[in-house]
């Protein structure tokens, strides 16, 4: 991949016509060092807002600074997938637009993506917000998307991160998945590192978000779980989970033919009943899968992979086995 | 356009569209003229050459260099009556019809792919709206991507209107949009808009929506309906319930396209627990010798609700993977503009 430039900033907003000035100081002030080899990449989330005439008011003064204005707003994970596609750098570092990230801790983020990570997340450690109802609940949700996916950090919520361009672009984002980047990016192999970050209490704007999403972050979770670990096999996937209701079900018919021998006429019924009903629901998951496969199969991205993985060409010829992630055989293998 | 079979036959030309797959638009031809008028004839329609002679005497006297495009579903042979003249006296309308019927919104599309105008201003093929209101839509229309007639004041039976708001009710609550004439035919577009929004089935109503949803401007510009609109009507019970089952789909469309375990998983998991709950209740029941349950139905019942939650939580999770698969090809997002 060539690359124009050695970073990008991607900065979606919507709305924040009081933060966007301050934050485009902040930015230049964190990364005059990288010269003209910076870009930042203003994500325009359909703001009704004055923002969009002070970004071109940026622009005008300051060519490094490109605007994505979307046409209507489609939320955050929209516009950080359009920044990431849209951005030129060969590091990518994703930030909030309302000032709550700080970006002096850019340069942090930078050095630890040198020392061999593909994504590394900014850690709100002393959060600023509100405990009960933002803290809590984040501090749950972590602790399960850690258990669930695997990747444990602390803070999957916190937008600051950087990330190796190559690696974020092949990750494929939609829906609101920006809360699960982190997990998202192991599909393509990354490798994932945090450190702690400054968090600023809101100053200007409304936030954004409230509790009400508990129950839809909850069945996000079960959704990244199951993508991250079976999109590629779903007859896998579908066919574990049918094992333990055939299991149950066999169960139950054994002691449904028990119970008809024994003459327990109302016994027969209910064991016969839950028998019968827990094998359809085996037979009922299995074919799923086997859709599933079907899906996976004849999506339009067959000349692609579902997965791109990231790849590392060793130089060295007595380097660490483990070292090599994967290898490029044209085929589909190195995902399944 | 490889798929369509084109003959001409005396002034006509016969279409064959595949309705699964739709035709990719021809190349952007040098635009000639600034409206195109795309005219779909399904079910419903007045005296063709009136609504042509009216409108086209609105669009002259506006100054609108202007093509019409009249397209007809299947071969009904009435209007074909009605256009063959009108072809032969106005040799530069198109007219078009299809080999069998494919419905209204195949109709439609297939005259938006034809259309060369920069605008374009798609009428029913009856009278909805005096043809007088085209110069106030037109006017309205200058500056937002896609303007839509809304008929007000009605003029037509309390039935109708009964069902309009019933109709329009329902379709706000569930897409979370404001309008309140979406069926109205009259609408002026920008190209692109009918370039970009896909009309298949019968969502031909829902265009608006549809280009809503894409993030264009639509407007709606109050306009008066025509008294030929007036007379009742009613439909058969089919046609109700296709609406709603429309209507379903736009639902599902707008709310859910990317994210389908939201909502199987929200209606599985709430079966599911209801399932859980009798079935634990019955339970206890019988561990506690209070009765035989056996013969009762709601043994089958909680356990029924148990398996179809879980079903339809499993069938969220594949429409997850269906989704995933597609992902890369299917943006989320449409941008406006990059600098």
């Amino acid at each position: 991949m060539s690359s124009e430039k050695a970073l990008s900033i991607v900065v979606p907003l919507y709305n924040e016509e009081a933060n966007v000035r301050l934050l485009y100081d902040r930015i230049r002030a964190a990364c005059e060092r990288y010269g003209d080899a910076f870009e930042v990449l203003f994500v325009d989330d359909g703001s009704s807002d004055g923002t969009v005439p002070i970004l071109k008011q940026i622009r005008q003064q300051d060519p490094r600074v490109r605007i994505v204005k979307f046409r209507k707003n489609y939320g955050q994970t929209a516009a950080m997938a359009a920044g990431f596609e849209h951005a030129r750098g060969h590091n990518i570092v994703s930030m909030d637009g309302d000032l709550q990230n700080d970006p002096a801790d850019i340069p942090t983020l930078l050095a630890k993506l040198d020392e061999g990570y593909d994504v590394v997340c900014g850690w709100r450690k002393k959060r600023k917000d509100k405990f009960l109802t933002r803290r809590l609940p984040s501090i749950v949700a972590n602790w399960i998307i850690g258990r669930m996916t695997g990747v444990r950090i602390h803070d999957n919520g916190c937008s600051l991160k950087a990330f190796r361009g190559a690696v974020i672009k092949s990750v494929t984002l939609y829906s609101e998945m920006h809360r699960f980047i982190p997990a998202m990016s192991t599909l393509a192999g990354a490798r994932i590192a945090e450190v702690v970050v400054n968090h600023h209490p809101r100053q200007f704007g409304e936030s954004k978000y409230g509790l009400n999403r508990v129950w839809k972050v909850a069945l996000d979770i079960v959704q990244i779980k199951m993508i991250t670990g079976f999109a590629v096999r779903p007859a896998l996937w579908f066919g574990l989970l049918s094992v333990p209701a055939t299991l149950l079900g066999l169960v139950a018919l054994v002691i449904a033919g028990s119970q008809y021998l024994a003459g327990s006429a109302e016994g027969w019924v209910i064991s016969s009943t839950v028998a019968m009903l827990l094998l359809f629901l085996g037979a009922h998951l299995l074919s799923l899968g086997i859709i599933g496969e079907l899906a996976v199969n004849t999506g339009d991205y067959r000349p692609q992979r579902p997965v791109l993985p990231t790849i590392r060409e060793l130089q060295n010829p007595d380097g660490d086995p483990r070292d090599e992630k994967h290898e490029c055989h044209g085929t589909d293998e190195a995902t399944r | 356009m490889a798929t369509q079979e084109m003959k001409s036959m005396s002034a006509m030309e016969q279409m064959k569209p595949h309705a699964e797959e739709p035709v990719q638009p021809v190349e952007e031809p040098a635009s000639a003229v600034e409206l195109s008028v795309v005219i779909p004839i399904a079910e419903r329609y007045d005296d063709l050459g009136q609504i042509h002679a009216q409108h086209s005497a609105e669009l002259r006297h506006l100054g609108l260099s202007h093509e019409f495009i009249f397209v007809v579903d299947g071969s009904m042979k009435s209007a074909l009556g009605q256009l063959e003249p009108l072809k032969r006296e106005h040799p530069e309308i198109q007219l078009l019809a299809m080999n069998r019927t494919f419905g209204e919104a195949t109709a439609l599309s297939v005259g938006l792919e034809r259309a060369r105008g920069r605008r374009i201003l798609t009428l029913p093929a009856y009278f909805q709206v005096e043809p007088a209101e085209l110069r106030h839509m037109m006017e309205q229309a200058a500056d937002s991507d896609l303007a839509i007639a809304w008929r007000y004041p009605r003029v037509d039976s309390v039935l109708n209107r009964i069902q309009t708001w019933f109709f329009h009710r329902i379709t706000r609550l569930l897409t979370g949009t404001k309008y309140h004439d979406i069926a109205c035919g009259m609408r002026v577009m920008d190209r692109k808009v009918a370039r970009e929004v896909h009309l298949y089935g019968d969502l031909h109503r829902f265009f608006p929506l549809l280009a809503y949803q894409r993030g264009f401007r639509v407007t709606e510009v109050q306009v008066r309906q025509s008294r030929h609109d007036a007379g009742r009507r009613i439909y058969s019970l089919g046609i109700y319930l296709r609406r709603m089952l429309d209507i379903l789909t736009l639902f599902f469309l707008f709310k859910f396209t990317k994210k389908p375990l939201r909502f199987f998983g929200l209606v599985g998991s709430a079966l599911l627990a209801s399932g859980g709950a009798i079935s634990l209740y019955l339970g206890l029941y019988r561990l506690f010798g209070a009765g035989a349950i056996g013969n009762r139905p709601l043994l089958i019942l909680g356990v029924l609700l148990i398996v179809l939650g879980l079903q339809l939580f499993s069938i969220g999770l594949l429409g997850e993977i269906i989704i995933f698969t597609h992902a890369r090809n299917a943006k989320d997002y449409e941008v406006q503009e990059i600098e």
